[in-house]
């Protein structure tokens, strides 16, 4: 265990510019438009839905919010949170994506392999490690850094709404905050052990690609899919692809949600926390294409170890 | 446990139809220090790369009793290599190389490695990539020798260093890290600076084992002979395996002959490892 806990800070440490650096800009640049949008808002009479004449800044918009929907305020404040996140979020699935393209192809092309090599760690354990970092580490980096943003970007607002006298407490709603961060985590695990195969692919790219792996990974499909489409004139591997890069939510919440009228961030909210995991979870155990497509990774994830063990 | 940390029987490795290393037979026992000496692409490296586990191969391998082919991580408990290129992640920090050794390697000691590092100029806080060559090497050194291992490989590790890292690094070495119960394999084209530290030597010529032998007995089979004027066709006549000129005489070198015998033919010397190979390899003298 104590092996496997090194190897993903060593992970870490490696991609500390995809992991960490990229989403702290991201965030830091998210937290400096909030910043300018607050100095901005200090006079707020231009906004339509909000053209009432006492409702002169944030703090009163704010105070009107409260009196009007109340209910719906945590909720809305806790989603508005998320949505000031998404900047930071988008740049995820790229990091994701070179990290994984990267991993078995750096260490041989600067040779470290060989100092990696001396060391009583076994090649499936080090590719195991760095199948699972963006499954387990990549999701948590991103998320403290997201918590942090939410946190800061609460704080400043908190100051503003302060100086205009509107209702603080409002912009808190912690215990919504907490459920979001979780859901988001656990979101994510369920959505990586569906793509797992396409992770697995990269790594398997990255362990015998001697040059250009960015190309083996995408091109290697692509004509794939080329040749399927022209002598069959099916879809079947573009859309086993697109269903493992999330998909797959289509026919898992086919019904679920369906039925209920969103009419409101409280119920969005109520309807992505609850129950939707559980859902997601239960179709995937279930599902026929989840584990085919378990076999494949597992399929490339030998063929990575043993591309491993011979390269030096 | 065997008696032998390497035992090779008809170890050999093809790419295609280039043999790079014809089936060898070598053992090498605890606590020597083996010199590894051929030419460039004389399979050296192919030899060392299957004893660490890093190629497949044909043949019988044993090392500390592990087929390496199929066991290098346990292997790797007992074994300790440095390659023949840098091989230090560049990205990571000094502190962090120890910190990722201590956390993968039972047998490392890292107070050692410390000790040993204060003894140099390497900043722990500095990148790999930020360091000089020298440097370099001597982070690795204290990583290889605060681990206790039994076995250490060491493939051209001064190469590029200048003369004074390189007398330094095999000090250390035999001070600080040899002992009985420690076997070093090294290999070098600087033969010369490690002929006096080595207990045995292998010759490699083109994929094959041409001589195997401890440094002791080596030494002796080999004397050369300043053939006075007069001396010369007897000279001949004993069949020397290389001949030279120096100083407008000429020199004769012979294998396996009786020494008193040859100091009759002018004056005799011992040769010394880098012209025994040299004979031994351009030579008649295989």
């Amino acid at each position: 265990m104590n092996i496997f806990l090194t190897l993903m800070k060593r992970e870490v440490l490696e991609n500390q510019n995809g992991y960490i650096r990229v989403p702290v800009i991201l965030a830091g640049i998210t937290i400096s438009l909030v910043i300018l949008a607050m100095l901005g808002v200090g006079e707020l009479n231009f906004v339509n839905s909000m053209d009432h004449h006492e409702v002169e800044n944030f703090g009163d918009a704010l105070s009107l919010a409260q009196q009007e929907e109340g209910d719906e305020l945590p909720a809305a404040v806790t989603v508005g949170y998320w949505a000031l996140s998404m900047i930071t979020w988008m740049a995820f699935p790229f990091v994701v994506f070179f990290s994984l393209l990267g991993s078995l192809y750096e260490e041989r092309r600067d040779r470290s392999i060989l100092f990696w090599k001396s060391m009583p760690v076994d090649d499936w354990q080090e590719v195991l490690a760095k199948l699972l970092a963006p499954v387990f580490i990549a999701p948590a980096t991103f998320l403290a850094v997201t918590i942090a943003a939410q946190l800061t970007i609460a704080l400043i607002i908190s100051v503003v709404t302060l100086f205009q006298g509107g209702p603080v407490l409002e912009l808190w709603p912690v215990g919504l905050m907490i459920v979001g961060w979780f859901t988001a985590f656990m979101h994510y695990l369920i959505l990586a052990v569906w793509a797992l195969p396409l992770f697995a692919w990269l790594l398997f790219v990255s362990s015998f690609a001697n040059r250009m792996p960015f190309l083996w990974a995408l091109l290697t499909p692509a004509v794939l899919i080329a040749i399927e489409a022209m002598f069959f004139e099916t879809t079947e591997l573009v859309r086993w692809i697109a269903i493992h890069m999330g998909g797959w939510q289509e026919f898992a919440f086919d019904g679920f949600g369906r039925d209920v009228d969103i009419d409101g961030p409280q119920e969005l909210f109520r309807m992505m926390t609850s129950g939707w995991q559980g859902e997601a979870l239960s179709y995937t155990l279930t599902s026929g294409s989840f584990w085919f497509g378990t076999i494949i990774a597992v399929g490339f994830f030998f063929g990575a170890t043993e591309m491993r063990k011979r390269a030096t | 446990m065997t008696d032998y940390v390497i035992e090779a029987r008809g170890l050999s490795k093809a790419y295609g139809d280039f043999q790079a290393l014809k089936p060898v037979d070598f053992k090498v026992p605890l606590g020597r220090i083996v010199g590894v000496i051929g030419a460039n692409g004389a399979g050296k490296t192919t030899m060392l790369n299957a004893v660490l586990g890093l190629m497949s191969f044909d043949g019988e391998l044993s090392v500390m009793g592990l087929d390496p082919s199929k066991e290098r991580g346990k292997l790797m408990q007992e074994v300790c290599f440095i390659a023949d290129v840098a091989t230090l992640p560049k990205w990571m920090k000094v502190a962090e190389v120890l910190d990722y050794v201590e956390g993968v390697h039972p047998k490392f000691n890292r107070s050692k490695a410390m000790s040993y590092l204060g003894r140099t100029k390497v900043p722990l806080d500095r990148k790999v990539r930020a360091l000089s060559k020298g440097m370099t090497v001597q982070l690795h050194l204290a990583v290889v020798m605060s681990i206790d291992a039994k076995l250490l490989v060491l493939d051209e590790p001064t190469l590029g260093l200048d003369i004074i890292f390189r007398k330094q690094f095999y000090a250390s070495l035999i001070e600080e890290y040899f002992d009985e119960d420690r076997t070093i394999v090294v290999t070098t084209h600087q033969v010369e600076e490690i002929e006096h530290i080595l207990t045995d030597v292998i010759f490699i010529k083109d994929g094959d084992i041409v001589v195997d032998e401890d440094m002791e007995t080596l030494t002796q089979q080999y004397i050369e002979v300043m053939v006075a004027k007069d001396n010369e066709e007897e000279a001949m006549a004993l069949g020397p395996i290389y001949k030279g000129v120096s100083f407008g005489k000429s020199t004769c070198v012979y294998k396996n002959k009786d020494r008193e015998t040859l100091a009759k033919l002018g004056e005799t010397r011992r040769l010394g490892l880098a012209d025994i190979f040299v004979a031994t390899m351009t030579g008649e003298g295989q």
